[in-house]
Order: C-alpha cells, then structure tokens, then sequence
C-alpha cells in the first residue's frame, strides 16, 4: 500500500506490484462506476523523482498565499454596493443570529472605498491598491462556502480538505502525484509568515498518512532550513571526507545485500542532501536581488514595526519567486501567524478593531503579494504556475455586537486563482446582497481543491491513498471542478 | 418525527433490520390487495428504472418486498407504517429541492398518485410476503474475518524447517509457490535482531557475548524469555499501541495545549504490556476500566485530539461533540475490531456489514464520555481523604465568596474614557518605566506580588544611574538573581534579564505562578534613578505580565528600601482580561479578591495532586438520548438508536436508556466475547505486523472488505485461536512467533525468491527494515551511554512552549539529559514534530497509524548528519570509546562495532575506520557510524 516501502523497485516494471494489483482489483468489484485509484509509480530510490500528471496539466505547479485569521471578503474583493447604501442598519433577516462569537449588530460597510480596476472593471477596495491593479490578471471565486467557523479546523479544511488534525496537506498530495522536476532541492516547500506559524501550524504541510517523503519542508528568507549547515565542529574538508567513509562503510553493507533498493535510496539520499546543503542557501541568498526588485516587492521597506515587518513579508514573497523558478512543485507563502497578542494582532482575525488593525495587514500584504504576481508574469512563469491566493473564511457584513469588527463566517467567502490554466479578469459566484451567503454557483473547499488539482492535471477522484480501510482523497468523497473558471 | 413518541420509535426499529417483527402480513389482506393494485404501479411507473430489477441505484430497489424493508445506502428506512409525513419515501417523492426530489428527471408524481401513497404508508404500509422478508433482512456476510475462527490442523513440518505450528503453514505456503526458506541467520544477526524487535534498542556487546558463547540446546528460547521479562519490553509495545490508539500530550487542533496529566495512561499500558495483562482484561480495561478498579485505562477512550475553542453558534458545539464521538467510535471498530466505522457515518457502509445504525449504536455507547480529567481512584493515599474532603469544602466557601465580590464589581458602571484621568499609565506587556529620586545603591530587587496568570516573565530589567547608563547590563557588571527559574528552557534563563536583548526569546520566567523576584547586584555602589521592564519588548507576547510589583533599592546589604511600585497606575484593559471586576472594586474589596483568588489557585492545585486527576475522561451516568443523523448532520436527527454492537455480530441487547456505565461494560464484553471473531484476529494480526514488519493482513486497521486478504489465513486463524486458548497472553503468542523458525531465518536477498515474492510476504527470509524513529532515537543513546532509563511518569520535552491562548511548539535545538529518556516518555506534540526525528515518519496522533510509512528522505539525512543531538551524542560517544577501550584507534573501532551492529569490524572495515580516524578523529568516525544503514535498519 506504500509502494515505496516494499521491496519491489528493484524489478522496475512492476512497480505498481502484486497488492496493489490485488487490491485495485478487489475494489474495482465493488466501485464498477466510481473511478479507480491511479497509483503514482513511485521509485524507492528516488520518491520526488517526476512523475506523469493523469491527464494534460494546464501548470506544473503551485503557488499558493495562504491568509492566516480569516480575511474580510467584505473588505477587499467583494463589492456590495447595498452594504454601503444599508450602512447602520439591522441585516434583514439575522434577528437573534448567533456566530462564532455571539451576537450581531448592523450592517456596517467597509471603512475603504471601491474603486474600479484594471480593464476589466473589477471593484476592489483601497485596502489592498496593488493587487487590485492586478484585477486583469485574476480569476475570482466569490461563492466559497466552509464547514466550520472555528480557525484552526478551517485551516485544516482549507489546507488539507478536512476540518479535523491529521490529513495529508494539499502540497503533500501534489508532490506525491507528481514528484518534483528539481533534483537540488525539496519537492514542496512552506513559508511560513516572518511572525510564525498559522493557526493549524505544521498541518498545512504536514504529510499526514502519506509517507513523510511528500511533507512540506518549512523555511523562510529569516530561518534558514533547519540542520542544513555543517557543524563547526567539523571543518569542509572533514565533512566530505566523513560523506565519503560514511559512503564506503554503506556500499560495503549493501554488496551483502545486493540490489536491495531500499539501502540503495539511503545512500543517495545522503547525495542529495549533500547538494541541498549548496542548493537552498544559494536560492535563500537574495543577495544578488537587484534593487529595483527589493523595490517593487517593499523588501526595502523600514522605518517602524509594519514597515519592517512588511519587508520581511516581502523577502519571503521574493524567496518564493526564486523557488518557483527553480521549478519547485508546490510553494506556500502565508501571511498572518498563529493568534499572538491578542486578536487581529498579527493576522487577519478583526473581531474588535477591524479598521486599525487591517490598515496595517494591508499594508503588509498588499505590495510585495502584487509585486509576486507582477514579478512571476514579467519573467513568463505565470504560463506553468497556477497562483492560488486564499484564507480559511470570510467574514460577517455587520460589525458583532458592541464592537468594531466582524465575526467569523464560512457561509460565502472570496479567494482568486490567478496563472496557467485560469480565466483572466473573470468572476464566478456571488454572495447575496450583503456579502454575507453565497447565492449564486454556491462553491466547497473542495470544489476549490478539485479545480486546484484539475489544473495540475490530477483526477481529484482518482488521487487517493489507502489508510486505515479507506482510499482517502485530498476532496473526501465530495468535490466538482469548477470548469467554468478554466480557459 | 416531532410527532413521534419514543414509543412509537422504539416500535418501529425492527424497520432498521434488526430484530424485526414485522406487520402482520396476511396474504389475502385487503391492504396488501391495495398495494398490489394501487401502489405498486405507481412504483413501477415512477421508479423501477433505476430502482428495480434491472438497476439498484444507490443499492435500492423497489420491485422486491425484501428491497423496499432494507432501503437504500442511505440508511433512511423508506417507510414509517402510520407516519405517512414522516417517512423517507414521501419527503423525497414530494421534494421540490433538486438535489432531493424524485424521481430526479422526468414527471413528478401526480398528486392522486401521492395520496395513494400517503393512503397505504397510514394504512400501515402492509407489504406481500413481509414476514418471510424478513427472515432475510437481517444482516449477514460470507467475509471471511466476520466468520467464526477455526482451528485449521498445522501442516506437517519438514525436520530441517519447523520448530514449531507457524514454521508448517508458512513451509506449505511457500511450496505451494516453489520456495524454500532461507537458511537461518547467525547468532550475532539473530540477537541483535531480537533486541531491536522486542525492544526497539540493540543489545549490549555483553548480552550478544553472552548468546553466542551460550551452547545450551535451549539457548534461543531462554534469550527469548530473558528479553520478555525486561522493563524494556513494555517500553517498546506500548509505543505500538499508542500509535493505535491515537495517543499524544496535547489537545491539537487550534490552541493545542498541553495535557499535563495523560501520561498515567502510558504508564497503565507499559505497565500491562510488562506484566502481560491477558489481552481481552487489557481491551476492556480500557473501555471500562473505572468499572474494574483501573482508572488509568480509559485513557484509551479520550486520548485524541479535543476542539476547545467553544463557540456561541450551536450548529458548531453540535458538530464538535459528533466529531469527539466519531473519534471515539473510529478508534474503537480500527483498534479493536480492525473495521472502518467512519465509512457508516453518513450512509451505510459500502462494503462491509456495517448500518448506518450500527455506527449511531455504536456511538451511543459513548454517550456518557466526555473529554476531560477524572480523579484516579486507585492513585489515591485513603488516609489523605478527610485532608481532601476539608480542601475541597474551604475551595466552595472561598469561590462563594469571590463570586459575591464579582457580583458587588457588576454593579459599578463601566468606566468610560474621560474619566480615566490621572495617575500612571497601566502597566504594559511591551515596556514600562519608573522613575524614582535617585538613591546611592548596592543591588536593586524587583519583587512581583501578583501578575496576569502562569508564571511571571520578565524579558530585560534594566536600571539607568543618573548618568542615563544601563547599570544593570551583565556587561557593566551586574549580576542578577532570582528567586526561582522555570526549569528546561533555554530561552528564559536568568542571564536574559539583563543581557541587553529584547524580547520572548531573551527573557527570564519564574518557577512559581505565586510571588517572586529578581534582583541585580552592582559591583560597586551606583546613583540610580530609574527601572525600565517589560514583558516582551517586541511587543508579541502579553501574558505573564507583573501587574503588581514593588522595586527597592539596598543602600547597604539587606537594608531593602522601596523606591517604586504599581501603586498609583490605572488598571489596564485587554491585558488583565478576567481580573477588570478589580478595578470596580473598593482597595479593601480587591485585596480580599485577590487573596482569594490566589488561595483558590493553590487550593485547586492542592485538590488536584490529591485526585491524582489525568486525563481519562469524565463520564455522565445518564447520557444524552443518540440519534441516528440523517447524511450524518447534526441538525437533521432521526429515530432514537439504543447502544448495541454491531447487527451482524449480535446484540446487547440495551436500552435506549441505560446507564452510561452499563453501555460501556456490555460493549466491552461483547467486544472480547466469542461472537465476535474479530479481536483475536486483529490482535495476532497486528502482533505479527510489528514482528515481522508486515501483517499476514497488511492492512491491519482493515480487516474488512475493502482491506487486504490474508496471505495465511489458516495460520492467521490457528494463531488466533491459540491466542484465545492461551488465555489471551501477547508475551506466550511472541514466544511462539520468536521461536519459530520463520522468525529465524537469514535476511539476505534471494533472486529467484524476489522474482516470485519480492515484499516476501511468502515470508521466504525475514526482511529488513529501517527502524522507526523512536527505536533510532532510543539506539542513539543507547549507544552513547547516555539513555535514561527511568521510567513512567510526566514526558520530557522535545520543544520549547510559548504559552499564550494558543500554544506555540518551537523544537529545540541544545539538549540536556532530561531529554534523554526513552523517546516513548516524549511529551508528544500535535500538529508539530520534533525537528530531528520528526522526519522518519513519526505520526503526531492525529488519528490511528497502524502501520506507519517507512519513507527515506534527505531531510532524514541532514537531521541525522548535522543536528545538535546527534552531535552532542557523538561526544559522549566518542568519549565512552575513550574511556572504555583506551587511545589505540583499533580497540576503539572494535568497541564501536559491537555496540552499533553486535559484530566486530571485518579487515576491510577495520583499517578503513583507523586510517579515516587517523586522518579525522574519532569524533568523525562517530558521526558517520551514526548515520550507516546497517545501525539504523534491521536485518
């Protein structure tokens, strides 16, 4: 069942093996018109090795920016011209509704203004002025609906299709679909936010069941991968020579256990980590990042805490670039932490205080997110990524009861697609007048994921793995591509 | 269904399959005449194309009286006899949802059409051959594991193969295929792997000597019982079954904090893995174990991952508490009964003989569990409990007291801002100052009287002299004290309080949650006339602020006087969260306030060590009614479900409303009764699995239709009812599969096997495997000399913790030997993994792993080839083969061979390893061993 963990590899052609011979067999029985699993064929030696999509990919990769703490659709990318008008009045219809954290007051339109983008037209708020000069290049969907309005098991949902801990991360199941098409470094890397970690911590690119060879590795353009320099105790030249004792010791165990391809993939896995050791600081290095470009993403920016802190999302946003230009499979860049100081403080979850506290998460999201659209489409990447921008939920119309902020609301929210494969300046689904539900092509989590993994060229019904009896999807037993936000 | 009486529930059960009475169905009846001629064309009209003899969409059909009673994978029952409104097949004929309604294309059915339907199901929806139908309904599988277990007879064996029954089921299986078995290993081979299997650490050169010069005809089986008796055996097991059972230290999802007290449980399972507690006493136990004397055990039933953010929105509390329930109910039918009850949760299950009801009888045996701590009754000192009973009446008077103060505090009005007025600002988690007449000074103390919760930190503390410089520097010369430090984290030492550098990272916490302080002595005598202190300079933290503080100054020693405090601040906002009511209160009332809030702390604390309260659950003695949850949602609740076992394996036979306790004792007991032939299977399947690295089922969480057949069934039935017969003991059930010449075999590829089998699961040798990163873990420092072998109790810690309302996990990176226990002790984190081991698949405990992955990354290698721990286990390493065979590099190589692989070096390898510790030091030599594949691997 974990193709790589059997001893097969050594005979190449069977990879796929009698058990799972036996058992897609054995399911075809009883699943005659739901479609079968396709095994990725995975070689023992080399588990990140490319591997061949189900069908003709519209990219070879993602890059996705995750907001932490739940971004106010109502706030950015979603235009309700009747929220504006019913300012200070009572949502019809919400008497004695109860959300995430109690009550409602009335309807409260967003402190920014609207303003047409681009060719399209498209209203975006002044809150996030640089993406919206983007508009042309995006790919709305503003009819997403989640399951739950807590943070922790949404960014479960949003990241791994299940509200609950301990499922494969969205990036785990594409790298173990389609390996990596770079030798030098990791199939899937996360880069998590200057501040920390998001609400879910390692879930979002934790591998869950499937074999930790798919896991994201976690680093940032400040925490360098950890264990990936040489102890000083050693000196270069102790190193290699180490490198190459350790070598001998095991190609002289392995001649008793000739063509054993599990000791043979340990010993290059140690090869490839010798190369990783050169490879990630090289694309970690942004030092040879010209001014213009620290300019255009704010990695220049200074002066007090946002602005440092803005420069620091910045250089991430650069870090990710390079990583996809390197053809990295899978790439998280996220933007917010964990809940630190206090709500809102340091993501996007403005329950109280919202306008003072997204003046500056705007501020530190905006500029360097836009320059990576900006800077992935100068450079003609756009043509293979898929750019895939989100948040665990959206948030309510009204302000809560005696405060100035909104509560939680998985009932209709925004994220936007952007690159290979998507329409440019296109809209799909709508919430209701207020922003408040999804009325119109009412869209999953997993209608979102199965249209991601559609545009990698991978069958959300066929990419599956067997854990504990049951063959597990990234989009559980639900999920439809959304065809129409395709070219 | 609001307008059914339970009775009336209860009474229509038998629709759901079980235990059916059904309506009387005479032949003749005019009902069954109105259905023949008026109701089934309707149907057959309407319905039989996808639901009829040709299709069963969705495993429906309606052309069969049998069909119609067993209804569809939903789960639904189609009819509800007298409840026309009520029942599934008119909501659904009647729908105007387009999801819902049916038929779902074409004509809708006529409204005469829809009243004759209404008309019969009034009527009692009397059916043509209801009673022979039902004989039929009842539940029933020809899969094999839910078949009876039978003792097959043992092959005969071969004399050069067959030390005992398991050597002649695997000999006939592999001649079935043309095999033979390979020959068997060397001793050195066979101890090492012994150890590794049964103990998850390799053996010292010692006991390898021991085995090898042991000429006795019976030396294998006494290494054999010599290894079972050990501490580390249960060590080493019940490392397996928490993986089974889901087991970690912490809540997981968002917040993720700490479960200070689920460690009796491990220690419960190492204790009745070493003790060899008979296996159906260990499965109820845990089940039920407050019934039988063994609180510890039902750690089994609440160890997974708890949602503690509570929300106002009841649809979210609804679905947290059928999440903790599924959990419960997932882990019980995956651990115990090897079958996947989650499948049944929405619909019945599409493959095994699983109703959507079994899963809600199921759930119901649950009912009365919550998440949360319970005192250990038998932990509990029976002298202690009238000290306990007095504890426990002060703890209720002092919080009646405190709530009456609340009370008075609610009845002031708010402040509003303007009048705010006065005074110094509120003290602040970022940075504080006070400013005081400059007075000559010795040492200045910082004493902290009450503060915002958990133990106090401080990130600087610095004290300017009137010249503007920071006297208090380490730098300049100042030495800090303190009363106490939070023991095991570098990060909030004594030394950060005055080393210059802000923030979380650079602080100093106290030991205590109560009262404490830090001081600074001068070298020399100082002018000084201001403090500055905060919390966290960076501004990213605001808990463990010192709220209210006195600072003094020595001008001589001991001869303390104060020059500042808290007095004379406003109180703060957001930060004091819970203790504003102080503000409103009179100076007398907070003090009174405080006090009793402080007492009440230590009470609490007091009460608690006394309970021996852990985290095994809480049980309510009269559970809340179960329903079972249309499409598993929990707003659309149908018929009221009694706790049961599983139909197709029999009954309990319960009621709807037993007692929580009575729920849980019968479930146990049906779960290791002889009607269910699942347990012992899934057990010596399992036992196998960690033996052998691969089960005779290897899906052993599946043993259902959509799991992996056995590759011996016959063996996998003797050996399950050997088990049975053995009483149930796993140690007897080791011994016989260690003894066995299968167990023994040499591991060495074979090309003309691996053509035929090349996983081996013909078991033609016993194939290698890499160790898991617990047994690694445990090897490293075995090797080292510096394992710590004390055992139970609290975990150690493999990460730092920032404690706020939500818990950060940050994996350490420097070591001491705290952290060198036997990794099964770790404090496990979930959702965050250990930044060296967490990488060879270790699972979190997110949900049950029964087998885990064996992946091979480079991450594994950077972890291995560079992290601090290996690093500094290479040092004590390197100076035990100094220590214990002198400074000639060939002793030192022999020494090291047999401590990583039980062998001594061969030629090749011996002068290879002198001349690279010749060029490179032993230090090198050390590291590279520690990353070979034959330490990590077994063969």
């Amino acid at each position: 069942m974990h193709p790589f963990l059997n001893r097969r590899g050594f005979l190449g052609h069977t990879a796929t093996g009698l058990g799972g011979i036996a058992l897609a067999h054995l399911l075809g029985q009883d699943r005659a018109s739901g479609a079968s699993p396709i095994r990725p064929n995975i070689q023992p030696s080399n588990p990140n090795a490319p591997r061949a999509p189900h069908f003709q990919a519209r990219a070879k990769r993602v890059l996705m920016i995750f907001c932490s703490g739940a971004v106010s659709q109502i706030d950015t990318f979603d235009y309700k011209p009747e929220l504006i008008k019913r300012h200070g009045q009572p949502m019809p219809g919400a008497e004695g509704l109860v959300t995430f954290q109690g009550q409602q007051g009335n309807l409260t339109k967003s402190p920014w203004e609207f303003r047409p983008r681009g060719q399209s037209g498209k209203m975006i708020s002044d809150l996030v002025p640089h993406l919206g000069a983007l508009a042309d290049e995006m790919c709305f969907i503003h009819s997403l609906t989640g399951k739950t309005n807590t943070h922790g098991p949404g960014e479960n949902f949003m990241g791994t299709g299940f509200t609950l801990d301990g499922f494969p991360s969205m990036g785990a199941w594409a790298t173990y679909a389609l390996g990596s098409e770079n030798d030098e470094l990791p199939a899937y890397v996360a880069v998590p936010d200057p501040r920390g970690a998001p609400q879910s911590a390692g879930n979002f690119w934790g591998p869950g069941f499937l074999p930790a060879a798919f896991q994201g590795t976690d680093f940032n353009a400040t925490q360098p991968l950890r264990n990936l320099s040489r102890p000083s105790a050693f000196s270069p030249a102790t190193d290699r020579a180490t490198r190459e004792f350790l070598a001998s010791l095991n190609r002289h165990h392995l001649e008793r256990f000739p063509g054993d391809s599990e000791l043979a993939a340990r010993i290059s896995s140690y090869e490839l980590a010798a190369r990783m050791q050169l490879s990630v600081p090289e694309v970690a290095d942004l030092s040879s990042e010209p001014a213009h470009i620290l300019k255009m993403y704010g990695a220049d920016a200074a002066g007090n805490p946002v602005q440092d802190l803005k420069a620091a999302y910045a250089r991430n946003c650069i870090l990710a670039r390079r990583l996809v230009e390197k053809g990295v499979r899978f790439v998280q860049v996220f933007n917010g932490a964990y809940q630190t100081g206090g709500e809102g403080v340091s993501n996007w979850d403005g329950h109280k205080a919202l306008e003072p506290q997204y003046v500056k998460h705007g501020e530190v999201m905006d500029q360097p997110t836009a320059a990576l659209l900006a800077d992935l489409k100068q450079r003609g990447l756009l043509a293979d990524t898929l750019v895939v921008w989100c948040t665990e939920f959206g948030r309510m119309p009204t302000f809560q009861k005696g405060a100035s902020g909104r509560d939680h609301n998985p009932s209709g929210f925004t994220a936007w697609l952007a690159g290979a494969g998507v329409k440019k300046g296109f809209s799909y689904g709508a919430t209701d007048e207020f922003g408040y539900k999804a009325v119109e092509n009412v869209a999953t989590v997993y209608d979102f994921h199965a249209t991601i993994l559609d545009v990698l060229g991978l069958n959300h019904e066929q990419l599956s793995f067997y854990h504990n009896g049951i063959e597990r999807r990234l989009t559980d037993v639900h999920g439809k591509v959304i065809r129409e936000m395709l070219v | 269904m609001s307008s059914l009486r339970p009775a009336d529930l209860l009474r229509l059960l038998p629709l759901l399959g079980v235990f059916l009475t059904p309506v009387a169905a005479r032949a003749e009846s005019p009902e069954v005449d109105f259905y023949q001629k008026s109701v089934r064309p309707i149907l057959e009209e309407h319905c039989f194309d996808c639901h009829g003899p040709e299709k069963q969409k969705n495993k429906l059909r309606f052309d069969t009286t049998l069909g119609i009673l067993k209804g569809g994978e939903s789960g639904e029952p189609l009819l509800l006899p007298g409840h026309s409104v009520d029942s599934y097949l008119l909501k659904r004929v009647t729908s105007t949802n387009p999801k819902d309604k049916m038929p779902p294309k074409g004509d809708r059915l006529h409204p005469a059409q829809v009243e004759i339907l209404r008309r019969w199901i009034d009527a009692g929806a009397e059916l043509p051959g209801a009673k022979e139908a039902a004989g039929e309904l009842r539940i029933k599988t020809d899969h094999w594991s839910f078949q009876p277990v039978r003792r097959p007879n043992p092959p005969a064996r071969d004399g050069r193969f067959g030390n005992n029954a398991i050597d002649g089921f695997v000999l006939s299986k592999l001649r079935e295929q043309g095999l033979v078995p390979s020959p068997k290993a060397d001793p050195r081979t066979l101890v090492r792997r012994l150890y590794l299997v049964m103990h998850g650490m390799p053996p010292t050169p010692a006991e390898v000597e021991g085995f090898v010069s042991d000429t006795g005809a019976d030396a294998w089986e006494r290494l054999v019982d010599r290894v079972l008796a050990s501490p580390r055996y249960g060590e080493r097991w019940a490392r397996h079954w928490m993986d089974v059972v889901r087991y970690a230290d912490t809540d997981g999802f968002e917040r993720n904090v700490e479960r200070k007290s689920a460690y009796p449980y491990r220690d419960y399972l190492i204790e009745s893995f070493n003790a060899d507690k008979p296996y159906n006493l260990f499965v109820k136990e845990q089940l039920a174990g407050d019934m039988l004397g063994v609180d510890r055990a039902t750690g089994f039933l609440v160890a997974g991952p708890y949602d503690s953010v509570k929300s106002s929105d009841t649809n979210l509390t609804l679905m947290q508490r059928q999440e903790e329930l599924a959990d419960m109910v997932n882990t019980t039918g995956t651990a115990f009964l090897g079958l996947t009850m989650g499948c049944a949760r929405c619909h019945n299950h599409k493959f095994d003989p699983i109703l959507q009801k079994d899963y809600y009888a199921m759930q119901a045996v649950f009912a009365g569990v919550q998440m949360g701590e319970r005192p250990l009754r038998e932990m509990r000192d029976p002298a202690q409990a009238g000290v306990l009973e007095a504890l426990k009446l002060s703890e209720s008077r002092q919080k009646a007291e405190l709530e009456a103060l609340k009370k008075k505090a609610a009845l002031v009005p708010d402040a509003l801002p303007e009048q705010i007025v006065g005074g110094r600002p509120p003290v602040s988690a970022m940075r504080n100052e006070d400013g005081f007449e400059p007075v000559e000074t010795m040492a200045v103390r910082f004493t902290i009287l009450g503060n915002s919760g958990a133990e106090v930190c401080l990130d600087e503390l610095e004290v300017f002299d009137t010249e503007g410089k920071n006297v208090a520097l380490a730098l300049h010369g100042g030495k800090a004290s303190a009363s106490g430090t939070l023991p095991g984290y570098a990060i909030h030492q004594l030394e950060h309080l005055n080393d210059g550098k802000f923030g979380n990272a650079h602080s100093w916490i106290s030991n205590t949650k109560g009262s404490s302080w830090v001081q600074i002595d001068f070298p020399a005598k100082v002018r000084v006339g201001k403090v500055v202190w905060g919390r966290d300079r960076e501004g990213r933290l605001t808990d463990r602020l010192a709220m209210h503080y006195k600072i003094e100054a020595a001008s001589e020693p001991g001869q303390w006087k104060q020059v500042s405090s808290s007095e004379g601040r406003r109180a703060g906002t957001a930060a004091q969260g819970a203790n504003s009511f102080l503000a409103k209160l009179s100076p007398g009332d907070a003090a009174v306030a405080k006090k009793l809030q402080e007492e009440l702390l230590s009470l609490r604390g007091r009460i608690a060590a006394g309970e021996h309260s852990a985290w095994v659950g809480k049980f309510m003695a009269e559970p809340v009614r179960t329903h079972r949850l249309y499409r598993g949602e929990p707003l659309q609740k149908r018929e009221v479900v009694a706790p049961d076992a599983l139909s197709v394996l029999g009954t309990l036979a319960l009621d709807v409303d037993a007692t929580d306790a009575q729920r849980r004792m019968a479930f146990a007991e049906w779960v290791v009764s002889e009607a269910n032939p699942l347990t012992a299977r899934v057990l010596v399947n399992r036992l196998w699995h960690y033996v052998f690295g691969n089960g005779l089922v290897d899906t052993p969480s599946d043993l259902g239709l959509n799991g992996s057949r056995p590759t011996h069934p016959e063996l996998l039935d003797w050996l399950a009812d050997e088990f049975v017969r053995g009483g149930w003991s796993i140690k007897q059930m080791q011994r016989q599969l260690l003894l066995s010449a299968t167990f023994q075999q040499g591991s060495a590829p074979r090309p003309e096997a691996e053509k035929r089998d090349a996983d081996g699961r013909l078991l033609w040798r016993y194939t290698p495997r890499r160790l898991e990163a617990e047994a690694i873990r445990d090897s490293m420092l075995a090797v080292s000399g510096a394992l710590d072998l004390k055992m139970g109790g609290a975990g150690f810690y493999l990460m730092d913790v920032v404690r706020e309302n939500v818990r950060h996990y940050f994996p350490k990176e420097t070591y001491t030997p705290e952290e060198y226990r036997r990794m099964v002790y770790l404090f496990r984190v979930r959702a965050a993994q250990d930044g060296v081991f967490g990488a060879f698949d270790c699972p979190d405990g997110g949900s049950v792993m029964a087998k885990r992955s064996r992946s091979n990354t480079p991450l594994q290698a950077l972890n291995l080839f560079n992290s601090t721990f290996v690093g500094g286990q290479g040092e004590l390493l390197q100076k035990r083969l100094q220590d214990e065979s002198g400074s000639q590099s060939a002793e030192q190589v022999q020494l090291a061979f047999r401590l990583f692989y039980a062998r001594p070096p061969d030629a090749y390898e011996l002068e290879r390893s002198q001349a690279f510790i010749g060029e490179h030091g032993l230090l090198s030599f050390v590291r590279a061993l520690y990353n070979t594949s034959e330490f990590l691997f077994i063969f």
